[in-house]
């Protein structure tokens, strides 16, 4: 018995070295600022309102930066979650442990008013075991419960660039009656394993094994959309007694529908103020304005994102007695007030943001962070019928108007009957563009003046649109400085005005601006030489590396215009003016022309024009060099140069 | 007229003689005052706004007021502030949002109340008024000793007033609050009364750029009142409440500044703090009725004393014994004293990681970061300042404010102004080394940018003042370039580049470097300019701080045009200097600080396409005035065929005033244009 215990005892000897850096195959070390040794993702779904998610994740840091990222654990939570434990160890390059994590060394801290909003209970617990000498091995352990299964987790396991991945796994078990759905993503053949029945519950099991580091190309779709993941979303949910099923749009819509009924409710003197508008302005599209100017002037934005209160809308009425919400409740107060006033209207679940990924469409399930507007507008007399679509957060956008921020892109409209996912506004070139005049002055010892006006519509304005209504005028011109390559200047006027849009719904923006430009002509002996494409060159396409390996993802398609008058100094005249240039690819269009106006002014006249091929918003990566050898040329064409010489010289 | 940091030393509550107390300005300044709860109509009037064309909102009237009263026998911080803001632009919504940080430790407690709040909008001739729903404030736990109160005011359009009003109650003396003068918004009116009772002594620092409207203050008597509860003594016997009123003599300070303009951030700034026009208050001493006076901080032989007796500082500097071992070879293998420190720093890096948390008192035990592997700026410098001792050196350690901490006031021996420890070790007469080993990028002797912030305090081993220690580095910001290019009779160039990052310019280029790869670095640098193409390239020193950081690599790039000409154009110096001049706003409010000495030094020798000459461009010098900088620039021809150039750019002062801006900026413009200037080539 005595001897039996010794024995056990001197067989536990030291442990085991975990996870020696030596055990990594060298073609996963390639390139790889840390490597992924293991990510074990275990989801189970208690109820229909109710799952527990726990992670395994053992990274080995090898350069300094990924510590910073991986050395480090932030596991987000919030008051439908709770977080049971998070352990974590560290391990020295052979495997011997340095350190165990203490419940001490876990920190806990508020969000506040971080991303935007005034409340939220959004937490973070923390811990950090990043250490001094390369390289290591970190391992936390976490579960969350949660009581929001209107999310469930996503997989992902490698997602960043320079991260190797040596093996992950993801199990979900869920009551059969609960079945799970899912979508993968780029998944290698025989990652998923058919799914088990034992008893009640149904498991689902995926894996990924010796992924090696890759790296982030110019002008590609963001990693997360080419690196494998799986997607889990519930057929049936519950959130705080709100049920609701997700195997549709439709029903997705209809839960989330259901969530704000009767918060729609306005003041009675609100519902008549409104109602009166239907004497007043007999044009549905006149009134439904007058009703967005009403809920600009009178309402702002505050985020207060509580529990459920981050689905479910504040009652109009909260809005109209604070003159504040959030979007949900600003969306669901405008619908009332234009009820009310005789305009039926949908609240929009929208991704919004300028770098939002669309929703995938085959997938129901929450992919939405914003809240708008959408207002269909019957045919009346020789109007044809149109929909118009509103961002109630806004102080100042344009009445109809989406831009970077929710166009181009899928909404889910809310309706009585559910869900229906829709598009929301199309911006083209004609939408996206930008047209300057400069004047430059120049006088004969290089320096010069110039006046410039730029007018910027659609998408190119929604940046300065921001700058117009959001900046000071210190501001405003710290950003236009930040914004002119050019090696020396003085800002000496600058003035932004949105005038009347000319297009409906596509607002403009006007920039006037007046420069002070000495040395803008390199003078070489007599003659003195300009770039007569002072402000409208197009930057370097970074050179490709290697072969290309993602798909070319192609910005938005816009027109630009410039004309560049330049008022030669006494004396001088052009010795030289750059050829004609003709570009034509399947990206776009391009002329520049050089020509002397009789007085003897130079006219410099550019013109880009570039789209998207058919075949969507990314094409094949061997596109790559095609492309980059257009905007060279046009990069290299932009540099033309003007020389000048003294009459006599 | 340029303006010129103030920092005033006002009177403290005792212990300075009223000579030396400041005075009030000689043109008498009418108070300004509201009635809570009254809007005023001048304020809905557009022409009282005229001037106010560039702001989103302005603070019209901002008053605060700290007082002392007794909280059953303590003595307790009440506050009180009252606001009234107009706003003119919808950008300018988010005043009406606040956030109110409150501090906690243990069962004490910060404590908001009368929180009451008006926004005012007019309306058809009308003004409306509408009362905060004192039930819409929230509170958050954001860290473990500081909860938020937020409050939004309601109905905040475009031309409403809004107002509100809190008391604050503390049981902190040390947190006596702030009070700032200036915000990013234009202020009309702000001001701030104390009354502090002969018991406390809290020096005041005043700091900014903007002058005080109004500063007077007056020996005043004060009544705190006692309260003691009931209850049952430890004798057993039934003790009654009692209250007993005490008569103080206090000190009522009232100060104002009006018309403050809206406080600006500028390139080339420490930290905002240390521009904001603000009044400080710092507890240094009290004395109870009945006891003799205590020094909180005071002197600094006191500050000294305390430190090398606390626990987290001093008495953590004799303990390292457990690095005995790993020092021992060291000492033997190192006899001289530099080459030791150094040795011994790489030893701490090795061991400890600086976790990103600056301080000056060690977070724990020293061997527990030792075993953690990680700890805070006070946690590695402490350590390595005991195990340089623990080694025969008789380093010191030196206090400093990181550089987004704010600037020391050195009238005060006030610890809070620090927040950060380094190592000192003289060396001989002339020389001593400073030592941080928070940064292993950095070789040793070379503090990290956050330190520079001019000077630091030594604090003695032994009993004394200490000294200040100048934490300007001789060590520049130095990048060299040595660039040999051969131009063809087509335009295409091709040729060698040495590029070299030195002192303080070496640890962002290592840092850039460990993150993203040599790949990837040149990648961009290539990307940089078009048509370049970088064939080969080789770093060397990239994980070795002691020695220079550099980067060879071979260069092509294409003609831009095939046609080969009579004259040629052409600009070599472009692509290796600055694009832009780094000064872009033409005026400054505030100095321009660099933290170090720079240097930017390029040689370059272009081989010409044979049967071409060069126009030679013309030398030129520039000088910064009071021997600020020097801007050297030549063009020659060594041998026929090659024209060198040469382009020396040097600063030589790591803070220039906002006077000298115009001058600094003029001085790049120049250097720029000349670095910007076309050779041109001519076929013979």
């Amino acid at each position: 018995m005595f001897l039996t215990i010794l024995a056990a005892l001197l067989l536990a000897g030291p442990p085991a070295p975990k996870y020696p850096v030596e055990a990594i195959a060298p073609a996963l070390r390639e390139n790889a600022h840390a490597v992924v040794r293991a990510y074990d993702e275990v989801v189970t779904v208690k109820s229909a309102s109710q799952l527990v998610k726990s992670v395994h994740q053992v990274v080995t840091i090898l350069g300094p930066g990924a510590g910073d990222e991986y050395g480090v654990l932030s596991v987000a939570y919030d008051d439908l979650d709770r977080l049971n434990y998070l352990r974590g160890a560290v391990y020295d390059a052979q495997g011997h442990l340095l350190h165990q994590l203490r419940p001490a060394e876990v920190h806990d801290q508020g969000l506040g008013s971080s991303g935007g909003s005034f409340m939220t209970d959004l937490r973070v617990r923390y811990a950090d075991l990043r250490q001094p000498t390369l390289p290591y091995t970190v391992e936390f352990d976490y579960e969350i419960t949660s009581n929001n299964t209107l999310f469930y987790p996503n997989w992902q396991p490698q997602s960043d660039e320079n991260i190797a991945l040596e093996s992950a796994t993801l199990q979900v078990t869920t009551p059969t009656t609960l079945p799970l759905r899912f979508e993968e993503q780029l998944l290698p053949a025989g990652a998923a394993t058919a799914p088990t029945v034992a008893g009640s519950q149904t498991t689902y099991r995926w894996q990924l094994a010796a992924r090696p580091a890759v790296e982030a190309e110019p002008l590609a779709p963001p990693l997360s959309e080419l690196l494998p993941a799986v997607h889990l979303a519930p057929a049936t949910f519950e959130v705080q007694g709100y049920a609701g099923s997700l195997d549709s749009w439709q029903n997705l819509g209809l839960w989330t529908y259901q969530l704000g009924k009767g918060r729609d409710v306005l003041p009675p003197a609100l519902t008549a103020k409104m109602a009166q508008l239907l004497i007043t302005d007999p044009d549905p599209r006149a009134r439904a304005r007058k009703v967005y100017e009403y809920l600009q002037s009178s309402t702002r934005y505050v985020s207060v994102q509580l529990g459920l209160g981050g689905w479910q809308t504040a009652p109009a009425q909260a809005v109209a007695t604070g003159g504040y919400g959030d979007c949900k409740a600003l969306s669901n107060y405008t619908c009332a007030l234009l009820r009310a006033a005789g305009l039926p209207a949908y609240v929009a679940l929208v991704g919004a943001g300028a770098d939002h990924a669309d929703v995938r469409a085959g997938f129901p399930s929450s992919q939405f962070n914003h809240a708008i507007l959408c207002m269909p507008l019957a045919a009346r007399g020789s109007t044809p019928a149109d929909t118009v679509w509103l961002e109630c957060t806004s102080q100042t956008e344009a009445f109809g108007y989406m831009g970077s921020f929710t166009g181009n892109r899928h909404a889910l409209l809310l309706t009585p009957e559910g869900g229906r996912l829709v598009a929301t506004p199309r911006y083209g070139a004609q939408a996206n563009r930008q047209q300057r005049r400069t004047d430059l002055w120049l006088d004969a010892t290089g320096n010069a003046k110039a006046t410039v006006r730029t007018q910027r519509v659609g998408l190119a304005q929604d940046r300065y649109a921001q700058l117009l209504h959001g900046a000071d005028p210190d501001e405003q011109k710290k950003y236009v400085a930040n914004r002119l390559h050019l090696n020396h200047f003085t800002i000496t006027s600058l003035r932004l005005t949105a005038p009347a849009a000319s297009t409906p719904a596509l607002p403009s923006v006007v920039e006037q601006l007046g420069l002070d430009l000495p040395n803008v002509a390199t003078t070489a002996g007599r003659r003195l030489l300009v770039e007569p494409n002072l402000l409208g060159r197009l930057a370097a396409l970074p050179a490709q590396v290697g072969p290309r390996q993602a798909p070319l993802a192609l910005p938005a398609a816009s027109l630009t215009q410039d004309t560049v008058r330049l008022h030669l100094p006494t004396g001088f005249k052009a010795e030289n003016l750059p050829q004609p240039v003709q570009l034509t690819s399947a990206y776009g269009t391009y002329t520049s022309t050089c020509t002397t106006l009789p007085d003897g002014t130079l006219q410099y006249v550019r013109q880009l024009e570039t789209r998207r091929p058919a075949g969507g918003t990314t094409l094949p990566a061997t596109k790559y060099s095609e492309y980059q050898d257009f905007s060279r040329k046009i990069n290299q064409a932009d540099h033309a140069q003007v020389v000048l010489v003294a009459n006599g010289a | 007229m340029n303006k010129h940091l103030r920092i005033v030393i006002l009177g403290a509550a005792f212990g300075l003689p009223a000579a030396a107390m400041a005075q009030a300005p000689s043109a008498p300044v009418k108070s300004v005052t509201i009635k809570f709860g009254q809007p005023a109509p001048a304020d809905f009037e557009a022409k009282n706004f005229v001037g106010d064309s560039a702001a989103s909102a302005v603070v019209l009237y901002d008053f605060g007021s700290t007082r002392f009263r007794l909280n059953g026998l303590r003595f307790q911080l009440e506050s009180d502030r009252v606001t009234r803001i107009k706003v003119l632009k919808k950008s300018g919504y988010d005043v009406a949002t606040v956030e109110v940080p409150l501090y906690h430790q243990g069962q004490a407690e910060e404590k908001l109340t009368s929180l009451r709040g008006f926004t005012y909008n007019e309306a058809g001739g009308k003004i409306e008024k509408v009362k905060l729903d004192a039930g819409t404030t929230f509170a958050e736990e954001r860290t473990k000793n500081v909860r938020i109160r937020k409050f939004t005011l309601p109905n905040v359009r475009e031309g409403a007033v809004i107002e509100y009003a809190y008391t604050v109650s503390s049981d902190f003396l040390f947190n006596f609050q702030d009070w700032s003068f200036q915000r990013e918004i234009p202020t009309r009116w702000s001001e701030f009364q104390a009354t502090i009772p002969e018991y406390f002594d809290y020096k005041m620092v005043m700091q900014g750029y903007e002058p005080l409207a109004l500063q007077t203050q007056e020996q005043v008597s004060a009544q705190y009142t006692a309260h003691e509860s009931g209850g049952i003594a430890m004798s057993g016997e039934r003790t009654s409440a009692s209250s007993e009123t005490i008569m103080a003599r206090a000190t009522s300070y009232h100060w104002a500044m009006q018309n403050v303009p809206a406080l600006r951030d500028e390139p080339y700034m420490t930290t905002m703090r240390d521009y904001v026009a603000r009044l400080n208050f710092e507890l240094a001493g009290q004395r109870m009725p009945g006891q003799t006076y205590q020094n909180v901080t005071g002197s600094w032989p006191k500050i000294n004393a305390d430190l090398r007796a606390s626990d987290m500082f001093g008495g953590q500097l004799g303990r390292v014994g457990f690095l005995a071992e790993a020092l021992k070879p060291l000492i033997a293998q190192y006899p001289d004293p530099a080459t030791r420190a150094a040795a011994v720093r790489q030893l701490i890096m090795q061991a400890v990681k600086y976790d990103g948390t600056n301080g000056y008192s060690a977070s724990g035990p020293l061997r527990r970061s030792y075993e953690l592997h990680r700890g805070t700026a006070a946690d590695v410098n402490l350590l390595l300042i005991a195990a340089l001792r623990e080694a025969g050196l008789p380093a010191e350690p030196v206090l400093l404010s990181t550089r987004s901490h704010g600037r020391v006031n050195q009238f005060f021996p006030l610890l809070e102004q620090f927040n950060y420890v380094v190592g000192v070790l003289p060396l001989d007469e002339k020389q001593e080394l400073l030592l941080d080993a928070t940064d292993p990028l950095l070789p040793c002797g070379l503090l990290p940018t956050r330190c520079l912030s001019q000077v630091g305090r030594l604090v003695p081993s032994k009993e004394g003042e200490g000294r200040w220690v100048n934490l300007t580095p001789a060590q520049r910001h130095l990048h060299f370039q040595d660039i040999k290019l051969t131009l063809d009779a087509q335009g295409n160039l091709s040729g060698q580049v040495r590029e070299e990052h030195g002192g303080y310019a070496a640890a962002p280029v290592r840092e850039k470097l460990l993150s993203v790869g040599e790949k990837k670095y040149l990648t961009e640098l290539a990307g940089r300019h078009s048509g370049w193409e970088v064939p080969t390239y080789k770093f060397s020193a990239i994980n070795d701080p002691a020695k220079t950081l550099s980067l060879s690599y071979e260069l092509r790039q294409a003609a831009s045009t095939t046609s080969s000409a009579q004259e040629l154009y052409i600009n070599p110096l472009a692509a290796f200097v600055e694009a832009q001049n780094p000064f872009r706003d033409e005026k400054r409010k505030y100095p321009v600080d660099f933290g170090s000495l720079r240097q930017d030094v390029l040689v370059l020798t272009l081989t010409l396409p044979a049967g071409y000459a060069a126009e030679l461009p013309k030398p030129t010098t520039l000088t910064l005035p009071d021997n600020g900088g020097r801007y050297l620039y030549s063009a020659t021809s060594p041998t026929p065929g090659t024209v060198q150039f040469v382009s020396r750019l040097t600063l030589d002062k790591p803070v220039y005033g906002a006077e000298e801006y115009g001058s600094l900026r003029e001085f790049y413009r120049l250097a720029l244009a000349k670095q910007a200037e076309a050779l041109v080539l001519r076929k013979q």
